[in-house]
């Protein structure tokens, strides 16, 4: 106690003092202690209505990115074995490029086999017209023979015999004639037969080969070289290849029915990707598509039941690299036709 | 004189100390309760002040509260954000599941469904981790109190696995959260993986949060909305007072409580006042002699007033630095996790203690001067 | 007594002078009358003994001619002010300044010690604490008990007590001291004691000094001796009555 002045008192000094001290420090304890309720600004940037929009009459909706062509399932005519890949997605085609081919041996053996029918055929024009050629040459020779003996009026030059012999070769070679000109027609024939055996067989290598139908930009390529292809696919499976024009890209955006009457047709909108709100893009409008659908939900889960139905509007995006990709969802401010809300626009109507 | 009055007072030590005590204990009482009250049905509104960023909160007509919400189709957010004057707005999911944790216990959770692409919806601060972790796959965020609840011995939460209707989750964070009135666990996860975790109803979105635009009221905000929506809108303040009234309403706490500080409040005039008024009576001779010397009955009342107000000074700074200090002392406990002394509350007491030492002392000084000076001599 | 049974008191010679003084009591529905017109003049420079057995209503008068209890008829004027026509704060004020009373029991305050309990007075008059302090060690030193000013009145024998009861009524200088019954706490020789330094230091030119006592072993040290009997003085000299 050596420390305190010699007449200090506890209950007079002392307490006061530490009730004091106390009070300060419950006041600080108090002050700190209260709880940090200031609104903050996010910390990253959710999609917002800017400039014009800010403050007026507007629509929203949530969209996604698709192709101008929307997206094309590329398919193959021919089922068979993958054998040729030629592109990689984010490739840009034009129209009539090859994409992949089909296992093609089958067809290459029957063009080689029909190509042989046509190397034989050719080869069988050739005897029949050598036939021909030499036929006429008997023929000619036994004609010539047979002028010779009537000719000779002495029947006694010629006997009888020799003349009937020689008639006979006459027509012996006039018929090996006919006969070879019959062959020469059927060789013929089994020309054309060949040949068009080949052209069919050349189309079908043809099929074997899909190009691109028009031109564009591969979006995703769920073959690999080896698979089977199968051409009855449909339902469910996976497209092979995916491509659509992505210059420029469109969006859809889906616009709650209820809302769908205020959209003013023809403006252009504010867009911007999930994620990053603060890159936003003016797209101008491209048309409605003419039917309300059901609200194509992508919350991913099976079970999803919808009873909201949307009108799709479709919109063109400027050029912008990499901020906007096929698939993606957006968020989208479109200007409304005018200042009333729905239900002012109901009272007025119940007026 | 005033001297004179401190040293009467203090001189003697029991009933000085009694006086002290008796407006400490008040005091304490009254502070204290009057706090974990306060604290308490401010649980009701944890919910919204967890979300530091949205102005205003829209929900379906029939919501009250941030658990008693009904949902909303999807497309009311766009509907919102159509709204001129709203900044932005995102989705928000609240609603309850059962969650089956590695052991195989059940736990009753609520699972609140954050914008994917903002956060926004999650509370200020993370305890453990970043809020980043919630772009893996699978991945949930705890807050610091359900962790406790669900993970006993202090194990660590992160990196366990849950089971949430047939789903895997992850918890991969903690956040740093005022607990729910009913302190139930609470796990954050992305607005789409949270449809997933929730039992699927046709509509599952609860609340919009909007932000307003600079320059906009909230309370503007919340009559557009209300008016070009149909929706009902709240701001912030007001929907946290939903909460707090919906736990006024339909809890027997205010009661409770009031009636503990009302207590407080009696017993403090009890032990002030009869021991203030035996004080009074012990040196009523003294008053006397003082009063025949020549003293105003103006400066006996300012020598009363000055006792009090010592024994008050005194009484109330040990009470008030009690309640700080078991407040102080419990703020590690989960179940006054976020707990805090309002500022009103000292004022409270401190009206309280001035009511008391005024009625007290109002007591006490009569009879002092009803004494007549002329007693001294008989 | 002359026709005027209540003649004006002279300003020069009366210290205290009251006039006519009647003093009531109600007890229940009755009236008791305790004084019945007491005509008095007391002079300063005088050690003036107020006499009568409990009930002659002595306390009553004394009460009543220092300012702290009113009479129900009659006038009351302490060196030429009327103080019952005072309000009631310039009586109090007019007390403070001019009375200084001597109690029975003391009176003084536990808690503080003996300087600090004579210094009581100044410092209700507004003089700084330590200065009224200063004063009052001085009047003590006069008094003999200088090396008693830091004890608590707990620690100080009665005599001692009594010898700080009389610092504290003089050290403002007052020019009326009013003592009930000093010595009746005391045993004889510290009452005689105490009586003697009374008559030394109070009695002066101009302050006149009123003891009511009924303690007949200080009788001769008065100048002058008032005995009341049953509401009235019954004596006035300057020895007590054979008959007492």
């Amino acid at each position: 106690m050596a420390l305190l002045p010699e007449n200090f008192s506890f209950a007079r000094k002392g307490l006061p003092l530490v009730a004091i001290a106390g009070l300060v420090i419950a006041a600080l304890f108090i002050w700190s202690g209260l709880p940090d309720r200031q609104l903050e600004e996010p910390e990253r940037d959710p999609p917002r209505a800017t400039g014009a929009l800010a403050n007026s009459a507007r629509v929203a909706g949530a969209g996604v990115v698709e192709p101008s062509s929307e997206t094309i399932s590329v398919g193959t005519a021919l089922a068979g074995l993958v054998t040729d890949l030629r592109v990689q997605p984010g490739d840009f085609v034009t129209r009539g490029q090859p994409l992949f081919v089909v296992d093609t041996r089958a067809i290459r053996s029957r063009v080689e086999e029909s190509g042989a029918a046509v190397g034989e055929a050719r080869a069988a024009i050739q005897e029949a017209q050598a036939a021909i050629a030499e036929a006429r040459s008997a023929e000619s020779t036994a004609g010539r023979q047979l002028a010779l003996y009537r000719e000779v009026d002495d029947p006694a030059a010629v006997s009888r015999a020799e003349v009937i012999r020689a008639e006979g070769e006459a027509s012996a070679a006039r018929q090996r004639r006919e006969l070879a000109q019959a062959r020469l027609s059927a060789a013929q024939a089994r020309l054309r037969s060949a040949e068009a055996q080949v052209g069919s067989a050349r189309t079908e290598l043809g099929r074997a080969t899909v190009r691109a139908p028009i031109s564009g930009e591969i979006l995703a390529v769920n073959i690999r070289p080896g698979e089977y292809l199968s051409t009855s696919a449909g339902g469910n499976s996976q497209s092979f290849i995916e491509m659509g024009e992505t210059r420029p890209l469109h969006i859809r955006i889906d616009v709650d029915e209820e809302q769908a009457p205020r959209v003013a047709l023809g403006e252009p909108a504010i867009v911007s990707p999930r994620g990053a709100a603060e890159r936003q893009v003016k797209a101008s409008f491209v048309r409605a598509e003419p039917q309300i659908v059901p609200k194509r939900s992508l919350t991913n889960s099976a079970a999803e039941r919808v009873d909201v139905r949307v009108l799709q509007l479709i919109y063109q995006l400027p050029d912008s690299d990499g901020t906007f990709r096929v698939g993606q969802q957006v968020d989208a401010f479109i200007p409304a036709k005018d200042g009333k809300t729905p239900q002012a626009s109901r009272a007025e109507a119940a007026r | 004189m005033l001297w004179i009055a401190i040293r009467m007072l203090t001189g003697d030590k029991q009933k000085f100390y009694g006086l002290v005590f008796g407006i400490a204990f008040s005091t304490l009482l009254i502070t204290q309760q009057l706090t974990i009250f306060v604290n308490l049905i401010e649980r009701g509104a944890s919910g919204v002040y967890n979300v530091p960023s949205a102005d205003v909160w829209v929900m379906d007509e029939v919501s009250r509260t941030t658990d008693v919400n009904f949902p909303m189709p999807s497309t009311a957010l766009d509907k919102v954000r159509a709204v001129p004057g709203v900044e932005w707005a995102v989705p928000h999911l609240r609603a309850g599941a059962s969650v089956r944790t590695s052991n195989g216990d059940l736990e009753g959770v609520s699972v609140i469904g954050v914008d994917d692409a903002t956060l926004i919806g999650l509370p200020r601060r993370m305890a453990q981790g970043s809020t980043d972790v919630l772009s893996t796959p699978d991945s949930v965020i705890i807050d610091d109190v359900g962790t406790t609840r669900m993970f006993e011995n202090g194990q660590s939460p992160i990196g366990e696995r849950l089971e949430l209707n047939d789903q895997r989750a992850v918890i991969r964070g903690v956040a740093d959260a005022v607990p729910s009135f009913t302190s139930q666990v609470t796990l954050y996860t992305k607005y789409s993986r949270a449809l997933n975790y929730v039992p699927g109803t046709r509509n599952r979105m609860s609340f919009v949060l909007a932000g307003a635009s600079d320059g906009i009221a909230p309370e503007a905000l919340t009559q557009a909305i209300e008016e070009q929506t149909g929706l009902r809108a709240r701001t912030r303040d007001q929907f946290a007072q939903d909460g707090v009234d919906f736990i006024i309403q339909n809890t027997g706490i205010p009661l409770n409580f009031g009636i503990t500080v009302l207590l407080g409040f009696i017993v403090g005039v009890a032990i002030v006042g009869l021991t203030f008024s035996l004080f009074i009576r012990d040196n009523v001779k003294q008053f006397g002699a003082l009063k025949a010397i020549g003293v105003t009955n103006r400066k006996i009342r300012g020598m009363v007033a000055s006792q009090a107000g010592l024994v008050g000074l005194i009484g109330y700074g040990l009470g008030v630095i009690g309640t700080v200090l078991f407040i102080w002392g419990f703020s590690s406990n989960p179940t006054f996790k976020g707990f805090y002394i309002p500022w009103q509350v000292p004022l409270i007491s401190l009206a309280a203690v001035a009511l008391i030492l005024l009625f007290t002392g109002w007591l006490a000084l009569r009879n002092v001067l009803k004494t007549e000076p002329a007693a001294v001599f008989r | 007594m002359t026709a005027d049974p209540h003649p004006a008191p002279s300003q020069n010679d009366a210290a205290i002078a009251t006039r006519g003084v009647t003093r009531d009591f109600k007890a229940g529905q009755r009236n008791i009358t305790v004084l019945h017109g007491i005509d008095l003049d007391i002079r300063a420079g005088e050690l003036t003994y107020l006499v009568g057995e409990s009930g002659s209503g002595k306390t009553t008068l004394i009460s009543i001619m220092c300012g702290i209890l009113w009479p129900t008829e009659g006038k009351v004027e302490v060196f030429g002010t009327d103080i019952y026509a005072l309000s009631d704060t310039e009586l109090v004020e007019f007390r403070l300044q001019n009375i200084g009373f001597i109690f029975q029991q003391y009176n003084l305050i536990p808690s503080i010690d003996a300087a600090s309990n004579a210094a009581v007075p100044l410092i209700a008059q507004g003089m700084p604490r330590l200065e009224a302090r200063e004063r009052a060690i001085a009047m003590m030193e006069k008094l003999n008990i200088g090396d008693q000013i830091d004890k608590l009145p707990s620690q100080l024998s009665g005599g001692q007590q009594q010898r700080v009861a009389i610092a504290r009524a003089l050290v403002h200088e007052p020019r009326l001291v009013v003592c009930d019954e000093p010595t009746a706490a005391l045993d004889a020789g510290s009452g005689r004691r105490v009586m003697d330094l009374l008559r030394q230091v109070a009695v002066a030119e101009d302050r006149a000094c009123i003891i009511v006592t009924h303690d007949n072993r200080v009788f001769d040290l008065a100048d002058r001796i008032l005995v009341l009997e049953d509401g009235e003085i019954t004596h006035d000299g300057t020895e007590m009555p054979e008959d007492h």
